[in-house]
C-alpha cells in the first residue's frame, strides 16, 4: 500500500512538472510561413502576387525553356551543339523529342504551379479587403493575364491539356483528370483575358507588371491565333489608339539594359543582375550564346546563317539585335551578358511588345483585305529599321512581306515557331528548310504538337499521349 | 518461352552457386571446429619436462605452473609434509609426473582440463578432502588483463550463502564447508565455479563472457541477459570494430551480424553509412535507424563520427518490433544501442592505442590513355557526322567540307589529336584518376584513463583521429573527449554523469554546397587525357581543355587537380553529448531513475571559389570568386523519468517497468552567399559585396508514456509485454499520438527437466514476438501547408514574393510497421557453439509517401500516410569459440540474411511509381521498391538488313543495340521494358574467424553480397554509352562495335552528334543495370602480445603490436567506382551517385599498451 501511494506521488509530481509539455506538441514553422494564416490582408496578397509572377522568372518558363521552344525548332534558329544538354535542344531541332525530353517536364510543371499560385490569389483576394479597390481589381486583372499567359503557352506547346481554375485543395482529387479540349481552353483564357482587361490599368503601378495593354495584345495575338481576324482587329487597335505605346525612334534603344520597360514593352518577365545573391538573374544569354563565346555558352539557340542572311546591309538591326562571331556564326544580341556571372543576366525578357502589335495588326488588317493599312503599318517598321518601303503590293505578297518582317523584327523573341504553327506553315518551310540546309529531316503533322511528358503520364494515365509519341 | 526459361534458369542457377559457395565455408568452418573438439585436452597434450633435485614438493609443483599453464589447488601444509623429492622427467604427461611425485604418498589428484586439485587418501582409499569442518577463504579476483575486479559476487554454490568482493577485487569469505563450491559471477564476464578442497587462497581470473547465452544485452532503458530476450538481439563488441580501421563505427559494423546492411554511402571520411536493418520499410520517410547511445537517442541523421570507435565497449542491435517498441515511434527502421565504455572501480588504469597506416583506391575504373582516347573521339565524331546522312558524307571529310555539309561543332575532327592517331611517342597522357586519388594518410590515438574510489568510479578518454581522403583535397581531422562518473552517493542514491565532446574540421569533395557543375571526381571521367595537370614552371595548368576544346566542342572540362586544391570547402563541427543521471533505490525492488540528456551542435561550412580557375565550359577570368558560409546549431534535450520494479517470488521473476520522456530538438540554419568579390584576397564571405540570406529554423517536441512487464518463470517460460504512447509535434493536430505495443514468448527448453543436459546441445530456446513501431522522420512541419519564399524584381527592385509550396494535411500521422519474429537459438558442445536463426516479416502500412500528384495541382508530389510494404526473411548467426588445436585456440563466427521486400499497396489506384535516372526505377504493387526497370538488349545491329528485318526503335542506326520484343507484337514500344532487379540484395552473408597461438592473434573475416544491382551514372551517362564526350573506359573500348576498328565488339558504336532513339531509350536497359555482387575481405589482422618483465617492470600491464588490413581484396564483377553509394531517396536506390570514390583498401599498423 505505501508502495502504491509512493509511485502515485512520484507521478503526481511529475505529470504535474510537465504538464505545460503538452501544449508543446503544437508548434508552429518558425521561418516559414502557414498558409492557414497567410492571405489575410493587403500585404499577404501583395506578396502572393509577386510570387505568380516569380513563377515567370524560373527557367523552366521565361528564364530559358519557354524562349527556345518558340525558336529552336524554327527555321529561325539552330542548335549548335545538339548533342549538349543530353540533347533536350538537339531534340528541339531536330524534331526527335522523346517524352522524357525534361524542357516538356520543366515548362508543364512550372506552368501549373504558376497557374496554381495564380488560382489561390483569385480564389482568396475577393475576401480581404484593399486600401484602394482599384489596386485589388489590377491585382486580379493581373493574376488573370499571367493564367491566360500559361495556358496559351501550353495549348500551343501540348494541344488538349488539363484546365484548371480552383485553388487546389486535396492534390488527390485531380487524378483522373482527363486533357481539356483546346476549344475550351481558348475559351478560359478569353474568359481571363477579358476580365483582366476591365481589371486592369492602363498604366502600371510599378514597372513591369501587367496592364490593360498586356491583355489587350495578348488578346489578340490569341484570337489571331485561332484564325479570328476581327476579333484581333479589335483588341490590337485598341492597344494602338491607347497611344500609350509606340516604336522607340532608335532600335539601339529596344532591348538596351539601361532601357528596359521602355514605350515599345509591353510585358516583359523581369531580370537584374546582382540583386538578392544574384539570383534574379537569368542564364538565357549564356545558353543561347555560340559555345566558347562566354562563360558557360551552350549554343542552344542561334539564329541560321540562312535568316542572317535576309538582314540586308543597311539594316540598323543588324549587329544591333543579332550580330556574327569572329569566326562569322550568328548569335542573338537583345539580351546583355553579365561578363562575371553567366548566369545572372539582367536583361528582361520581352514577352510582348508594340512592333509584335504592329505587325499582327498588319497581317490581321491585310487578312481583312485592308491591304494598304497593312502596308503602312509594315513600314513604319521597316522605316525604323532604316530600310526602304516595302515593294509588296499584292495581298500575297504583302502578308509574305510581313512575315519577313517579323522574323527580322522579332528575331529570337519565341514567335517564330508558333507563327509557322498558327499559319499552318510549319511543315512546309520546315522541310523546305532542312532540304536546302542539306539536313536529312522531314516532318509531319504529328511534329506540330510536343509529346506531354511521361512523368505527368506515369502519374496518371488518364492523361494520353499525343499522336506520334 | 525456351530462352526466357533459359534466363530464369541460369540466374537461379547463379544464386543457387553462391549458396553452395556459402555452404561449402560453413561447413569446412564447422569440420575445422569439429575436428578441435576431437583433439585432446591439455592435460593429455601438454608434455613437461623437468628436471628438480632435493626440492620441496611445493617448489616442484610451482616450477610446473611456471613452465606450463596448469593451476594446483591443494593444501600447502600437506604437501610441505611431504618433504623433498627429485624429479626428473621429459616429455611427460601430467599424469605421469604427478604418480610419479606422489607414488607412495597419500596424496591423490583429480585433472579439469588446467586445474589440477590435490586430494589426501583416506586409508580405505576413498577420495576425501584434505581438511574437513568451515574455513575461512580468501582471495581476489581479477579479469584476463590483471586488473582487479570490485564487486563480484561470491557465492557457495547451492546455498544463498555470498560476499562481494571489494574495491582491489578482494574478498573474504568466512564458514566456507571446505567442501564446497565457490561460484563467481560478473556482469559481462563467464561464471567461474572453484571447489574449495580446503584451499584457503583462492585467486580467480574472470574471462570475458564469450558472444553466447550467457551475455548482457541492453535492451532499451536496461539491460537483461541474453536468454531471457525474447526478440531479434544481436550485439557487437569493442573487440570485433576494432578490426575495422575508420573514423566511424558504422563502417566497422559491416558483416559483423545478421540483418543490418551497411552501405559505405559517404563520400568523405567521416561521413555516415547508411545503414539498413532487416530492409528498406520505408519509402520517402527517413530510413535512419535509432541511435542510442547510452540511453541517449541521438538526434535524427545526426553525424555518428563524432562518437569515436575505441570508447565503445559495445552495440546491441534490436532488430525486430517487438525489442525496439520500446522505443516506439522512432523505432521502425531498427535500434542501435551503442554502450561505450565504462567507469571501473580499482586502481588506475591506463590505456594507449596507436595506429597509423595507409589507404588508397580499390576499385577497378580504369579509363583509356590518350592515344586509345584519340580513336575513340574520332570514331564517335566520325560516326556522328556520318550516320546523319551516309549518302553524302563520309569520314575522310575533312573539318573544312564537314562543315560545309552543315556538320555541328561535335561532328568535327579534334584536330589536336592528329599526332596521337599518327603514334608520336612522348605525347602528353595524363590519367586524370592518378591525379585525382593519392594514397591517404590514417593516423589515429586513443589514450584512456580509467579508475575509482569506494563510492566514485571514472572513466576519461581522449582521442584523435586524423585521416585523409584517398581523393585529394579531402581529409578528416577529430578531437575526442569522453567523461563518464558514476558515485554511489548513499546505499540508496546513485548518481552518473557522462559526456561526449568532439571537434572536427572536414575538407570536403563535392558536397551539395559545390557550385562546380559536377565535383573533381566527376570531371575526373571528362577530363581527357592530352591535357596536363601541370604548367612545365609547376603551376596549374588552367583552363587548357577548354581552350583546346572550344573549336570542336569536345569537354569543356576545367583542371579537377586545380579546382580541388584552389578551391575550399571545409565544415568545422563541435558537438557535446551525454546526459546526467540519478537513481534512487525506494525499496529493495524498486528504483527510480531520472535522467536529463542533451545534445549540442554546431556547424560551420566555409566555401569560397576563387577567381583564378575556371570550371565546366567556362574559362578562368570570366566567372567572378563566389563563397558562402552556413551555420547550423542544434540543440536537443531529452528527459527521462522511469521507475523500475524487480522481484523474484519463489520460480517466478517479474521485472517491470514505466516511464515518461519528453524530447525536444531545435535547428536554425543559417546561409549566407557573396557574390560581388574584387578579388581573390579575401577568401571568405567578407571579402564579398553583394549578398543572399536563407535561414531556417525548426523545433519539434515528442512526449512518450512508456510501460514494460517482463516475467519469467522459472528461468523457462518467458512473457514480455511493452506499450508505448507518442505524441509528436510533427503530425497532423488530428493525429498526433500513436500507440506502439509488443509482445513476446519465450521457452527454454534447455531448462526443462526432461532436457538432457550432457548431450551434444545444451541449451535450446525458442522465441517468438510480435510488435508495433513508427516512423515519424518526415520535416518538421509537413503537416501543414507552407508558404515559402520566391521573390521577383520590379524594374530592378526586389520584389519578395510568397507562395505555397506544400500542401496541408492534417490527418498526417505515423508511418506504422507491424512485424513478427520466430527464433531459436541452440547452444552446443557447452554453448561452444552457438547458433541464433530468425525468420522476420514486418509490414510498414501508412507510409509516408511522396505520392506523384496530377501536377495541374500544381504540385508534383504531396506527402501522405498511403501503401503498403513487407519485408520478409531469414537470419542466422552461427558462431563458435575456444577451441583448442594444440596451442592454437580458435574461434569463428558466420551469419547470413536472407531478404524480400515486396510493395502491398501504393496510393489509391496508383499501382506502380517510375521515377529517377531515365525512367529506369519502378516500384510497382505486387514487386520490390526501386526494381530497376527498361529494356532487355541482346546484341549490337551491324548491318541495316538486320534492323529491317527484326522489331526495332525508331531511329534505328547500324551500331545501335537490338532491343528484345518481350510482348511480341513485333514493336518496340515501352511495353518492352522489364524489371531487372535491385539494389537491396537477396541475400548477405559473413564469416570470419579468430585464431590464438601463445602470444600472436590471428582474425580475419569476409562479407558478401549477392543479388544486387547498381545503376551508376559513370557507366549509364559516361563511360559506356559511347557518347565520345567523356571518356571511354578500356572495358567499353575494348568491346565497342566499329565496323572496321573492332568488328567484333558486343556494345554499341561511338557515336557523337546523332543520338538515335533507340540509344537515348537504351540507357535504362539491362546493358547499364549492373551486377553489383561482392565478396569482400572485410580485414584480416595479425597481433602480437608481449609479455616480458621489462615492460612489467617500466609499469606496462600489458602490450600487443598488431597489422591490420581492411578491404585488401574484392570479388566482384561490378566496374563502376563504389557498389554501396546509393541515392538516398529509396525510390531510386541503386542509382548511384556519380563516380563516389570507391571503398579505400586500408593497411595499418597499431600499438595498445596498458599500464
Amino acid at each position: 500500500m505505501k508502495l502504491i501511494y509512493k509511485l502515485s506521488l512520484i507521478f503526481t509530481v511529475l505529470a504535474c512538472f510537465f504538464s505545460s509539455c503538452e501544449d508543446q506538441l503544437t508548434q508552429y514553422p518558425i521561418t516559414k510561413r502557414v498558409a492557414d494564416n497567410f492571405y489575410s490582408n493587403e500585404t499577404d496578397i501583395e506578396s502572393a502576387v509577386m510570387g505568380v509572377y516569380a513563377a515567370l522568372q524560373s527557367n523552366n518558363l521565361y528564364g530559358l525553356y519557354v524562349p527556345a521552344i518558340g525558336e529552336v525548332p524554327s527555321d529561325n534558329s539552330w542548335e549548335e551543339v545538339p548533342a549538349n544538354d543530353g540533347g533536350i535542344f538537339g531534340q528541339l531541332d531536330e524534331f526527335t523529342s522523346i517524352p522524357i525530353n525534361g524542357i516538356f517536364g520543366r515548362i508543364w510543371q512550372q506552368s501549373y504551379i504558376g497557374i496554381q499560385r495564380a488560382n489561390v490569389v483569385l480564389n482568396r483576394i475577393d475576401a480581404i479587403s484593399f486600401t484602394d479597390d482599384a489596386v485589388k481589381k489590377a491585382r486580379k486583372g493581373e493574376m488573370q493575364f499571367i493564367r491566360a499567359l500559361l495556358y496559351f503557352n501550353m495549348v500551343r506547346i501540348w494541344g488538349d491539356v488539363p484546365l484548371v481554375t480552383k485553388e487546389t485543395t486535396n492534390p488527390n482529387d485531380f487524378f483522373g483528370q482527363t486533357r481539356t479540349p483546346v476549344a475550351d481552353v481558348y475559351a478560359q483564357i478569353e474568359k481571363d483575358l477579358t476580365d483582366a482587361i476591365a481589371n486592369l490599368p492602363e498604366a502600371p503601378s510599378d514597372p513591369g507588371r501587367a496592364v490593360k495593354g498586356s491583355a489587350q495584345t495578348l488578346l489578340g495575338k490569341v484570337y489571331l491565333t485561332q484564325g479570328k481576324y476581327s476579333d484581333a482587329k479589335t483588341q490590337l487597335q485598341a492597344v494602338v489608339n491607347s497611344s500609350l505605346y509606340k516604336l522607340l525612334p532608335n532600335v539601339s534603344d529596344v532591348f538596351s539594359i539601361d532601357n528596359e520597360n521602355n514605350e515599345e514593352i509591353i510585358f516583359s518577365v523581369q531580370f537584374a543582375s546582382g540583386v538578392n545573391g544574384s539570383s534574379e538573374g537569368s542564364n538565357a544569354f549564356s545558353q543561347f550564346s555560340p559555345s566558347g563565346t562566354v562563360a558557360s555558352a551552350k549554343g542552344h539557340d542561334l539564329p541560321t546563317h540562312e535568316l542572317y542572311n535576309l538582314y540586308s546591309d543597311q539594316d540598323l538591326r543588324k549587329g544591333v539585335y543579332l550580330d556574327v562571331t569572329d569566326i562569322g556564326t550568328p548569335y542573338l544580341k537583345k539580351l546583355t551578358p553579365n561578363l562575371t556571372n553567366s548566369s545572372d543576366g539582367g536583361s528582361d525578357w520581352v514577352v510582348l511588345r508594340y512592333a509584335d502589335v504592329v505587325l499582327m495588326l498588319a497581317e490581321v488588317d491585310n487578312q481583312l483585305n485592308n491591304t494598304s493599312t497593312a502596308i503602312d503599318l509594315l513600314n513604319s517598321i521597316r522605316t525604323r529599321a532604316g530600310l526602304q518601303n516595302t515593294t509588296a503590293a499584292s495581298k500575297d505578297d504583302v502578308d509574305k512581306a510581313i512575315q519577313l518582317e517579323r522574323r527580322l523584327e522579332l528575331v529570337g523573341e519565341g514567335h517564330r515557331w508558333f507563327d509557322l504553327v498558327r499559319r499552318g506553315e510549319a511543315i512546309s518551310t520546315m522541310n523546305a528548310y532542312f532540304n536546302s540546309t542539306g539536313k536529312n529531316i522531314t516532318i509531319d503533322q504529328h511534329d506540330l504538337l510536343f509529346p506531354v511528358p511521361q512523368t505527368v503520364i506515369d502519374t496518371d494515365p488518364v492523361i494520353t499521349q499525343n499522336t506520334g509519341y | 518461352m525456351k530462352k526466357v526459361m533459359n534466363y530464369a534458369f541460369s540466374r537461379y542457377w547463379k544464386k543457387l552457386k553462391a549458396l553452395f559457395l556459402i555452404m561449402r565455408l560453413i561447413s569446412l568452418l564447422l569440420l575445422v571446429g569439429t575436428l578441435t573438439v576431437s583433439a585432446r585436452s591439455y592435460s593429455q597434450q601438454t608434455k613437461l619436462d623437468l628436471r628438480l633435485q632435493d626440492s620441496k614438493v611445493g617448489d616442484i609443483l610451482l616450477s610446473i605452473e611456471n613452465s606450463s599453464r596448469f593451476i594446483f589447488i591443494y593444501d600447502a601444509d600437506v604437501i610441505n609434509s611431504l618433504g623433498k623429492k627429485s624429479i626428473e622427467v621429459k616429455g611427460q604427461t601430467i599424469d605421469q609426473v604427478l604418480d610419479q611425485l606422489f607414488a607412495g604418498t597419500n596424496v591423490a589428484y583429480r585433472i579439469d582440463d588446467r586445474q589440477v586439485f590435490l586430494y589426501q587418501k583416506d586409508a580405505l582409499g576413498k577420495v576425501s578432502p584434505i581438511m574437513q569442518g568451515e574455513i575461512t577463504v580468501k582471495g581476489s579476483v581479477t579479469d584476463a588483463s590483471g586488473a582487479p575486479l570490485p564487486g563480484v559476487t561470491v557465492a557457495i554454490k547451492g546455498t544463498s550463502k555470498g560476499t562481494i568482493t571489494d574495491t582491489d577485487g578482494n574478498y573474504s569469505f568466512n564458514n566456507v564447508p571446505a567442501d564446497a563450491t565457490l561460484v563467481f559471477s560478473f556482469v559481462g564476464m563467464a561464471t567461474q565455479e572453484v571447489p574449495v578442497v580446503g584451499k584457503t587462497t583462492i585467486n580467480v581470473v574472470l574471462a570475458e563472457s564469450t558472444v553466447g547465452i550467457g551475455e548482457v544485452v541492453a535492451i532499451g532503458y536496461g539491460t537483461d541477459s541474453k536468454v531471457r530476450v525474447n526478440g531479434a538481439v544481436s550485439k557487437i563488441k569493442s573487440e570485433s570494430l576494432a578490426s575495422y580501421a575508420s573514423s566511424n563505427f558504422d563502417q566497422a559494423m559491416t558483416g559483423k551480424i545478421s540483418g543490418v546492411i551497411v552501405n559505405q554511402t559517404g563520400r568523405n571520411p567521416g561521413d555516415d553509412s547508411q545503414i539498413v536493418i532487416r530492409g528498406m520499410g520505408t519509402l520517402t520517410a527517413g530510413t535512419n535507424p535509432l541511435i542510442v547511445v547510452d540511453g541517449l537517442p541521438l538526434s535524427e541523421g545526426s553525424s555518428l563520427s563524432s562518437i569515436d570507435t575505441k570508447d565503445i565497449e559495445s552495440i546491441d542491435i534490436l532488430k525486430d518490433a517487438a525489442s525496439a517498441a520500446i522505443f516506439g515511434s522512432r523505432a521502425a527502421n531498427g535500434v542501435i544501442l551503442v554502450t561505450t565504455k565504462k567507469a571501473k572501480h580499482g586502481k588506475l588504469q591506463v590505456n594507449l592505442d596507436v595506429q597509423s597506416g595507409v589507404q588508397e583506391r580499390s576499385d577497378k575504373v580504369k579509363l583509356v590513355d590518350a592515344y586509345d582516347a584519340a580513336i575513340w573521339f574520332k570514331e564517335a565524331r566520325d560516326w556522328g557526322y556520318v550516320s546523319k546522312d551516309p549518302a553524302n558524307r563520309s569520314a575522310a571529310d575533312d573539318n573544312a567540307t564537314r562543315l560545309a555539309k552543315g556538320a555541328s561543332k561535335r561532328e568535327l575532327n579534334l584536330t589536336y589529336t592528329q599526332p596521337y592517331l599518327d603514334g608520336k611517342p612522348g605525347l602528353t597522357n595524363t590519367d586524370w584518376y592518378d591525379a585525382i586519388y593519392r594514397v591517404a594518410n590514417y593516423n589515429d590515438y586513443h589514450l584512456s584513463v580509467n579508475g575509482g574510489g569506494d563510492k566514485t568510479n571514472f572513466y576519461a578518454s581522449l582521442g584523435y583521429h586524423n585521416q585523409q581522403s584517398i581523393v585529394i583535397g579531402s581529409d578528416y581531422e577529430r578531437f575526442t573527449l569522453n567523461m563518464k562518473m558514476d558515485s554511489q552517493l548513499s546505499n540508496r542514491i546513485k548518481f552518473g554523469i557522462n559526456t561526449n565532446t568532439s571537434y572536427s574540421v572536414k575538407n570536403m569533395v563535392g558536397d551539395g554546397n559545390w557550385k562546380f557543375p559536377a565535383n573533381p571526381v566527376d570531371v575526373g571521367y571528362i577530363a581527357y587525357p592530352f591535357f596536363p595537370v601541370y604548367n612545365d614552371d609547376g603551376s596549374f595548368a588552367v583552363s587548357k581543355q577548354i581552350e583546346g576544346n572550344t573549336p570542336q566542342d569536345g569537354a569543356l572540362a576545367e583542371n579537377p587537380v586545380a579546382m580541388m586544391l584552389m578551391s575550399k570547402n571545409r565544415q568545422y563541427n563541435f558537438r557535446v553529448f551525454g546526459n546526467a543521471y540519478a537513481e534512487l533505490k525506494l525499496t529493495d525492488y524498486l528504483k527510480f531513475k531520472t535522467s536529463v540528456g542533451g545534445d549540442f551542435r554546431s556547424s560551420f561550412l566555409d566555401y569560397f571559389q576563387p577567381s583564378n580557375i575556371g570550371q565546366y565550359r567556362t574559362h578562368v577570368g570570366s566567372l567572378e570568386a563566389h563563397s558562402n558560409e552556413n551555420n547550423i546549431r542544434a540543440e536537443d534535450y531529452i528527459i527521462d523519468n522511469t521507475l523500475n520494479f524487480n522481484k523474484k517470488i519463489g520460480k517466478h521473476t517479474i521485472n517491470g517497468l514505466l516511464g515518461y520522456s519528453y524530447e525536444q530538438q531545435t535547428d536554425i540554419n543559417s546561409l549566407l552567399s557573396a557574390t560581388g568579390f574584387v578579388d581573390n584576397s579575401i577568401d571568405n564571405v567578407a571579402g564579398g559585396s553583394n549578398f543572399a540570406f536563407d535561414g531556417n529554423r525548426y523545433k519539434w517536441t515528442q512526449i512518450s508514456y512508456i510501460g514494460r512487464v517482463k516475467y519469467n518463470y522459472d528461468e523457462r517460460y518467458l512473457i514480455d509485454a511493452t506499450i508505448r504512447r507518442d505524441g509528436s509535434s510533427r503530425f497532423g493536430k488530428n493525429s498526433k499520438w500513436g500507440i506502439f505495443p509488443s509482445f513476446s514468448l519465450g521457452w527454454i527448453v534447455s531448462n526443462e527437466s526432461f532436457f538432457a543436459k550432457d548431450k551434444f546441445v545444451n541449451y535450446l530456446k525458442l522465441r517468438g514476438s510480435w510488435g508495433s513501431t513508427g516512423n515519424n522522420q518526415i520535416g518538421a512541419y509537413s503537416s501543414q501547408a507552407l508558404v515559402s519564399g520566391d521573390d521577383y524584381v520590379l524594374g530592378g527592385t526586389l520584389a519578395p514574393g510568397l507562395a505555397s509550396t506544400s500542401s496541408p494535411n492534417a490527418n498526417l500521422s505515423w508511418e506504422t510497421n507491424k512485424s513478427y519474429n520466430i527464433g531459436l537459438d541452440l547452444g552446443m558442445l557447452k554453448s561452444k557453439l552457438n547458433l541464433s536463426s530468425n525468420y522476420y516479416n514486418s509490414t510498414t502500412s501508412d507510409l509516408l509517401l511522396n505520392v506523384p500528384v496530377p501536377q495541374q495541382s500544381g504540385y508534383s508530389i504531396s506527402l501522405q500516410n498511403i501503401g503498403k510494404v513487407r519485408n520478409t526473411g531469414f537470419e542466422f548467426e552461427f558462431s563458435g569459440q575456444n577451441f583448442k588445436l594444440g596451442e592454437v585456440s580458435l574461434s569463428f563466427n558466420t551469419n547470413l540474411t536472407t531478404m524480400k521486400n515486396e510493395v502491398l499497396e501504393l496510393g489509391p489506384g496508383q499501382d506502380q511509381i517510375i521515377t529517377g535516372s531515365n525512367n529506369a526505377f519502378r516500384t510497382k504493387v505486387g514487386g520490390p521498391i526501386a526494381e530497376m526497370y527498361g529494356y532487355e538488349i541482346t546484341g549490337v545491329y551491324k548491318t541495316q538488313d538486320e534492323i529491317d528485318n527484326s522489331p526495332h526503335l525508331d531511329g534505328t542506326l547500324t551500331g545501335d543495340y537490338m532491343v528484345k520484343d518481350l510482348n511480341n507484337d513485333g514493336k518496340i514500344t515501352p511495353d518492352d521494358r522489364k524489371g531487372f532487379g535491385t539494389y537491396a540484395p537477396d541475400f548477405t552473408y559473413a564469416f570470419g574467424a579468430n585464431l590464438n597461438y601463445k602470444n600472436f592473434d590471428f582474425g580475419f573475416s569476409f562479407v558478401g553480397i549477392e543479388g544486387r544491382k547498381v545503376y551508376e551514372k559513370l557507366i549509364y551517362l559516361f563511360t559506356e554509352v559511347g557518347e565520345g564526350f567523356s571518356m571511354a573506359d578500356q572495358y567499353y573500348f575494348d568491346h565497342r562495335y566499329h565496323p572496321v576498328d573492332n568488328p567484333d565488339g558486343f556494345l554499341g558504336q561511338p557515336n557523337l552528334g546523332n543520338f538515335s532513339n533507340n540509344r537515348k531509350n537504351t540507357r535504362a536497359s539491362n546493358l547499364f543495370f549492373q551486377n553489383a555482387d561482392y565478396l569482400r575481405l572485410q580485414n584480416i589482422q595479425l597481433g602480437y602480445t608481449i609479455k616480458s618483465n621489462t615492460l612489467q617492470n617500466l609499469g606496462i600491464a600489458k602490450s600487443r603490436i598488431y597489422v591490420t588490413a581492411n578491404n585488401l581484396i574484392t570479388f566482384s564483377k561490378y566496374r563502376g567506382m563504389n557498389p554501396e553509394a546509393s541515392a538516398d531517396d529509396p525510390l531510386k536506390q541503386g542509382d548511384a551517385r556519380n563516380t563516389w570514390p570507391s571503398i579505400p583498401k586500408t593497411i595499418t599498423a597499431g600499438v595498445n599498451v596498458t599500464f
